[in-house]
């Protein structure tokens, strides 16, 4: 045996964590107390709940079903159905989204009087909150008494007042609508932004070598632009898939299933018919196809984000 | 030289015991004198009224409760949780639609053994009693109930030289015409047939007085039947929006508010409403129509009757009043209060009348001067009456009622707009109907 083996602390007694890191810990511990609380538990505990058969009005009958919920979900027409329409709203609404926000933030690059009021004014629509959005859109519609109706009679394109969320095969178009104005905004601001960071020497090279503006945006702009494009259609697309505002407040769903989206059904099984099994499920599977989603765009359009 | 008062750690420690015992005596003292209150929920509606006609009963018995309101919207909800969470709760508002639900989770009791409740039966409406037993056994005591009325603008009807509101839907179609071709009103009937709570109510009362029903007396979807009174209805509502274009086909985004408004601007000539909306329609501060609306009985089928659909909202009992016979009686006497007589008179349903202009079950209230007197501000006493006792309660109303009426109301929705057919409609959801009933 050693002086130096005598001398050093035997390792049970050394302490597992010195005394910055246990100075760390105890920073750090409150928030991730709350977070843990909040956040995570939450999340792990609706997986749990979402491999029982809990239905809140049937509380002495709550079998663990493994994973039924998600079999009897991803087994259902109407689900599917659900589905279709998501996917086709989310299209419309994040290429409609994405185009105008290209387009205002191109506007928006260039030098002219006033731009920045209206890069002011443009916010206005991002900064109003959710519902409010949604009433508005609602008294817009509304066939009795809506404005779209008073602004088409008064300037004779129409001879008489139309049915615009009643009919079935406007509706999904009419809320992405409602949905591209609130969102727009955010998007042409983030590309405003990607558009600014493009190096100036890009340009002057490209004119040297004698591309016209159409080259310089087809070959420049929106290459360099990709990263931030691909931000936007992956915000864009996860916000949309999960969207409900718009179809609680305009349509509830209707007329018939014409708004039958994921997001709806989910509220309608969790809170309506209390079945908070399926509806955990269905929000997995919601969860995971974002996800799956996300991934695949940002592999596609925007490797360098 | 001034005594130093001194303060021990011994003798700080021991008053601070004395203290915190006396505090915790006085406390459950205290606590046990306020002596274990009785708990009564409702929603928010006519909060005032209650709390004044509590604050009569705590003075007259001197018991305590503890009164809680919660929005309509959520109220259910709102139950369901706090059920769950066992929150204290003896008597509260309960509606027929949930009936079934709440009784089979075993959150409100049978009341058949309070004698001084089941009393009043003989004096209610039997749709009331109806709509407030599942099982055969009685869960409460009504103190509002209403039907769905066939309304008209009685201003309209004579600009187009008719002289006498409908009998029959088919009367319905042939008016409407002859006030659409007149250039009176674009869309005169008026049906509010958006997804929301009222849609069941409406189809109900259009089926009713077309002969039909839902189901059977064994609970078995019939409205499939293509003979049964709901295909007659739906088909009738079909063509009225697409065939006769009397019924704008935006009837599937109004709801039951837009609805009033829009009859209230004086847009239509008729319309089903709840009955107590003809209050609101005949105030000139809220109606454009004030004085010219009136109901008239509700117009019948080729195999119908005047039959419409009636709902009811009764005082409903919790396991925890029921177990324990002091709160028990206590509880039905404030019940009864409530949903019976106070001091001999059916004080709250009378304030409540007067108050937001909610109905009665009670049949004895028709004859009551001061209420007739009232109704006849705004509406014929005895035609409301004869309604009323034309009205039938919901036969849907299950455990699995709500997710079988989102099935439902979708499918008449998509008849309507001529997605699918009546037949393919009524089939889907008495399929619906049968698959949830053999789940359950």
């Amino acid at each position: 045996m050693n002086a130096s083996t005598l001398s050093a602390p035997r390792a049970w007694a050394r302490p597992w964590l010195g005394y910055d890191e246990r100075s760390a810990l105890l920073f750090v511990l409150p928030f991730a107390t709350v977070l843990f609380a909040v956040a995570v538990f939450p999340i792990v505990y609706s997986f749990y709940i979402s491999l029982y058969s809990l239905r809140l009005t049937r509380p002495n009958r709550v079998p663990f079903v493994w994973f039924d919920n998600y079999a009897n979900v991803l087994s259902d027409p109407q689900f599917w159905a659900a589905v279709e329409r998501t996917v086709t709203f989310s299209v419309m609404a994040v290429v409609a989204t994405a185009v105008l926000g290209l387009l205002i933030a191109l506007l928006l690059n260039e030098e002219f009087p006033g731009r920045r009021v209206l890069s002011a004014l443009l916010l206005i629509p991002w900064a109003i909150p959710s519902v409010a959005n949604g009433l508005m859109w609602k008294w817009i519609y509304d066939s009795n008494y809506g404005a779209l109706n008073g602004a088409l009679f008064q300037l004779g394109f129409i001879d008489s007042y139309m049915v615009w969320l009643g009919d079935a095969d406007k509706t999904l178009a009419l809320i992405a609508n409602a949905f591209v104005w609130k969102e727009v905004p955010l998007a042409a601001i983030l590309l405003l932004v990607g558009l600014k960071a493009i190096p100036a020497d890009l340009y002057a090279a490209a004119k040297v070598d004698g591309a016209d503006a159409l080259r310089r945006f087809f070959h420049v702009t929106l290459p360099a632009l990709g990263p931030t494009f691909a931000l936007v259609i992956v915000y864009e697309t996860m916000i949309a898939i999960r969207h409900f505002d718009l179809f609680f407040l305009l349509t509830e769903g209707g007329p018939g299933d014409a708004s039958h989206v994921v997001a709806w059904r989910i509220y309608v099984e969790t809170f309506r018919n209390l079945s908070f099994g399926t509806g955990a499920a269905m929000s997995y599977i919601l969860a995971l196809a974002t996800l799956a989603l996300s991934y695949v765009v940002i592999r596609a359009l925007g490797r360098r984000l | 030289m001034a005594r130093r008062s001194t303060v021990t750690r011994r003798s700080f420690l021991q008053n601070s015991a004395a203290g915190i015992a006396a505090a915790a005596i006085t406390g459950s003292a205290g606590r046990a004198l306020a002596a274990d209150p009785l708990y009564f929920a409702t929603w928010s509606a006519a909060v005032d009224t209650v709390k004044s006609h509590l604050a009569a009963f705590e003075s007259k018995t001197g018991l305590k409760v503890e009164y809680s309101n919660s929005p309509w919207a959520q109220f259910r909800e709102t139950m369901v949780t706090k059920f769950i969470g066992k929150a204290p709760i003896d008597t509260l508002w309960v509606s027929d639609s949930w009936l079934p639900e709440w009784a089979e989770a075993g959150w409100i009791e049978p009341v058949d053994q309070y004698k001084s409740l089941t009393a009043y039966n003989s004096d209610v409406d039997k749709f009331c009693v109806d709509s407030m037993s599942y099982n055969g056994k009685q869960y409460g005591i009504t103190y509002y109930t209403d039907f769905m009325g066939f309304i008209y603008n009685a201003e309209i009807l004579d600009k187009a030289g008719i002289k006498a509101p409908p009998q029959s839907w088919d009367e319905v179609t042939e008016q409407s015409k002859i006030i659409k071709d007149k250039g009176l009103s674009q869309s005169p009937m008026l049906l509010a047939l958006a997804q929301e709570t009222w849609l069941i109510e409406f189809l109900a009362a259009m089926i009713y007085s077309q002969g039909g029903r839902f189901t059977d007396d064994k609970g078995m979807a019939v409205m499939q039947d293509g003979k049964n009174g709901a295909a007659a209805a739906l088909r009738w509502i079909v063509d009225a929006v697409q065939k006769h274009k009397i019924v704008s086909p935006s009837c599937v985004e109004t709801g039951e508010l837009a609805a009033l408004k829009s009859f209230s601007s004086g847009q239509h000539a008729f319309a089903l409403m709840p009955k107590f909306r003809l209050r609101t329609l005949n105030d000139p501060k809220q109606s454009q129509v004030a004085g010219k609306t009136r109901i008239a009985l509700m117009p019948k089928g080729e195999n119908g009757s005047h039959a419409t659909v009636g709902w009811m909202r009764f005082y409903g009992m919790t396991p925890r009043a029921q177990g324990d016979a002091t709160r028990a009686a206590n509880t039905v006497k404030l019940m009864e209060w409530f949903g019976g007589k106070a001091d001999g008179q059916y004080t709250f349903q009378k304030l409540l009348f007067k108050d937001i202009g909610a109905g009665f079950g009670v049949k004895s209230l028709f004859q009551d001067p001061e209420m007739r007197k009232l109704y006849a501000e705004y509406g014929d006493v005895e035609l409301i009456g004869q309604q009323q006792s034309l009205a039938r309660k919901k036969d849907v109303i299950t455990p699995w009622f709500g997710e079988w009426n989102d099935v439902n109301g979708s499918a008449f929705q998509q008849a309507i707009l001529g997605k699918v057919t009546p037949e393919q409609a009524l089939k889907t959801s008495g399929d619906k109907w049968n698959a949830l009933k053999k789940q359950s």
